[in-house]
């Protein structure tokens, strides 16, 4: 029952966070939710508590089911190996989901200019038209 | 067993180009990244070819890694299907590696060896009989695309590989809860552990649910696709060619042999997957009108074709199941075939937006003939492989119409028509908007150093380079071939579907390992 409610919560917790804006918060939200997808896979192995499953350390009727404590392994692992990624996005790209700077205007030069990329990025989130000639203009 | 190929070879598929990928980080040499790209999906795909050969004497070969009994070790299983995945997706990789040699992509660091790593995971999705691995592999799967999206492509990459990671990765963790609600109610995620699981017991089927939902975010179904013609584009053609090839039908290959298997007799909920899959057909197709990018119109044309795939599912027969898996072949070698053409004219004119392009007709007639031969597949038309495609999926559903579920036949049959005439209002417009109207006068050629550069006049004889279009044109001869010789696939995707529906010999199989 403890386990189910931690699994709630942090499953609220992780997609309040998913759904803000920010990429670091947006990590943080999925971290919370493999959390909880690891709380879940406990629960299916370990119903209350139960020895460590190894042979030679707790007789075999108090083991836990080793299975799941070996799939919350490789999904830590894996999850881990993701947020050192999306940090990184995090930290390349602060404002990247924006077609130019909010303040000036100016397009953004992440890693070399794209003035079409640029023209898209505009056209398809702010639901403007073309870029105007100030991104034409920079590059050249 | 036969004698030339072992079932315990079957981890090669997996360690070849993971191994391959692991030397090209170490050693860094040009001539290697080129070789290894080349001849990685060649030697998948010769397996394949080796597979498909054993599968006639052999219907499914199964090897339990570890040589661990009783259904814990990690399955790998091959059966025709699996066998018909590994060869077609090893083709459409062989020839998005050679546009990326062609157009220097393949000089970007690490872009060599995470494509065979991405081969490796697609291999391991293709190849497991066990849904956390299933998990696992999607993953391997998942992570060189991650930075292949953040490699390469237009500038948009970055926000979008954003959007792409957070979807994929929100979907990954449903489809781990899923799993362990799998491993919760039925004590095992085997899948030959899991035969007949979903019919007998509910709560194994509600959890099954959830391991199809996530597959279905990935497959890019209706209302669960709006990232696909967002992410794909942005990346670079090649790249998006490969994924296309590679993640969604991957997600609905695992769609296909996790219901076969664990629901003997359909799904509880086909009703509900029925109405969404028509609307998938439907969306898709009259998408394409509104796009502004020819390769998002190419995205939404990949949903339209994920809502076809996936009706050979909720017909559920073996006909249908053939009829869906010849347009799952189809779709993959014409999408190859259509994003590759038009990544030539992109990489050429470094122009991908629809009102920006113009008399490409008088241009580059060559390509323009293999991009509207392709636009026919899509659509249905004859020479090509879509017309064997959707015949045989209004064949599965004209099969309906006398059997229990009429309503859904005539639906599917009205769904696909209604779609082929959206597609070809959608594809038309592409086409005029390329092939015709004033000349180009501008292009944006590519820098090596800073990406695209700025729009500069074009100079005179400027055309897209016949190599360039080489591995377009060969998927495209790839789907002809499948038109005229149709009568050498047929047997394919039927030893397909007959396959998937034996469940009791994979089962034995898997067992016997």
């Amino acid at each position: 029952m403890i386990l189910s409610l931690t699994v709630a919560v942090l499953v609220a917790g992780g997609v309040y966070l998913l759904l803000q804006r920010s990429m670091v918060r947006a990590v943080f939200g999925i971290t919370l939710l493999s959390h909880a997808a690891n709380f879940a896979l406990l629960i299916t192995g370990v119903p209350g508590w139960r020895a460590e499953p190894l042979t030679d350390v707790s007789p075999r009727g108090e083991m836990a089911d080793p299975l799941p404590q070996a799939f919350v392994l490789t999904a830590i692992v894996i999850t881990m190996a993701v947020t050192v990624f999306m940090l990184a996005l995090a930290v390349i790209g602060r404002d990247d989901d924006l077609g130019a700077h909010p303040e000036t205007g100016a397009a953004r030069d992440v890693e070399g200019p794209d003035a079409d990329g640029h023209a898209a990025a505009v056209d398809d989130i702010a639901g403007r038209t073309a870029a105007g000639p100030e991104t034409e203009g920079r590059d050249a | 067993m036969s004698s030339f190929l072992d079932a315990s070879l079957l981890p090669l598929f997996i360690a070849v180009p993971m191994l391959g990928s692991a030397l090209l980080v170490l050693v860094r040499r040009r001539a290697l990244e080129v070789a290894l790209l080349l001849t990685v999906p060649i030697l998948v795909g010769a397996g394949a070819v080796a597979l498909m050969l054993a599968h006639r004497t052999e219907p499914v070969l199964a090897h339990a890694v570890g040589a661990f009994s009783d259904l814990i070790a990690i399955p790998f299983v091959s059966d025709p299907f699996t066998a018909l995945m590994l060869l077609v997706t090893a083709l459409s990789t062989l020839a998005a590696s050679i546009f990326l040699v062609l157009t220097g992509e393949s000089r970007y660091r690490f872009v060599p060896p995470l494509v065979l790593l991405l081969t490796a995971g697609v291999n391991g999705a293709l190849l497991t009989g066990d849904l956390f691995n299933l998990f696992v592999w999607v993953e391997v799967m998942l992570m060189p695309s991650y930075a292949l999206i953040a490699l390469t492509g237009t500038w948009r990459r970055l926000g979008i590989g954003r959007l792409f990671v957070l979807v994929n990765l929100l979907t990954s963790t449903l489809l781990l809860i899923g799993v362990g609600f799998v491993y919760g109610t039925a004590g095992t995620v085997n899948l030959a552990a899991l035969a007949g699981a979903g019919s007998e017991d509910p709560r194994t089927a509600a959890a099954l649910a959830v391991v199809l939902l996530a597959l279905a975010v990935k497959g890019g179904m209706v209302p669960v696709h709006s990232w696909l013609p967002r992410a794909y584009p942005a990346t670079s053609a090649g790249i998006m060619a490969l994924f296309s090839a590679l993640h969604t039908k991957v997600a609905l290959y695992a769609m296909y042999r996790i219901v076969a298997v664990t629901f003997s007799d359909g799904l509880p909920f086909m009703a509900v997957l029925a109405v969404l899959v028509l609307v998938t057909i439907l969306v898709g197709a009259f998408s394409t009108a509104a796009s502004s990018r020819v390769r998002t119109a190419m995205g939404h044309q990949m949903v339209a074709g994920v809502g076809h795939i996936l009706l050979g599912l909720v017909l559920f027969s073996q006909v249908s199941l053939a009829a869906g898996i010849l347009y799952l072949v189809h779709h993959v070698v014409t999408m190859s075939a259509l994003l590759l053409t038009t990544g030539a004219v992109e990489h050429t004119y470094g122009l991908g937006r629809l009102e920006q392009l113009g008399g490409l007709a008088r241009r580059d007639p060559w390509v323009m003939a293999v991009l509207a031969l392709g636009l026919f597949s899509l659509v249905g038309l004859p020479p090509t492989s879509g017309l064997w495609g959707k015949i045989g999926l209004v064949r599965a559903s004209a099969e309906q119409l006398l059997a229990e579920q009429p309503i859904l036949g005539w639906a599917a049959i009205l769904a696909i028509l209604a779609a082929s005439v959206g597609s070809l209002l959608g594809l038309q417009r592409l086409w005029r908007k390329m092939a015709w109207g004033s000349d180009l006068t501008t292009y944006r050629p590519d820098d090596p150093l800073t990406g695209r550069g700025p729009a500069t006049p074009l100079p005179e004889g400027t055309r897209v380079p016949l190599r360039l279009l080489a591995p377009g044109g060969a998927m495209l001869a790839v789907s002809v071939a499948m038109f005229v010789g149709i009568g050498a696939v047929l047997p394919l995707t039927e030893a397909a579907a007959a396959g998937l529906l034996d469940v009791p010999a994979y089962v034995e199989a898997v067992s016997s390992a």
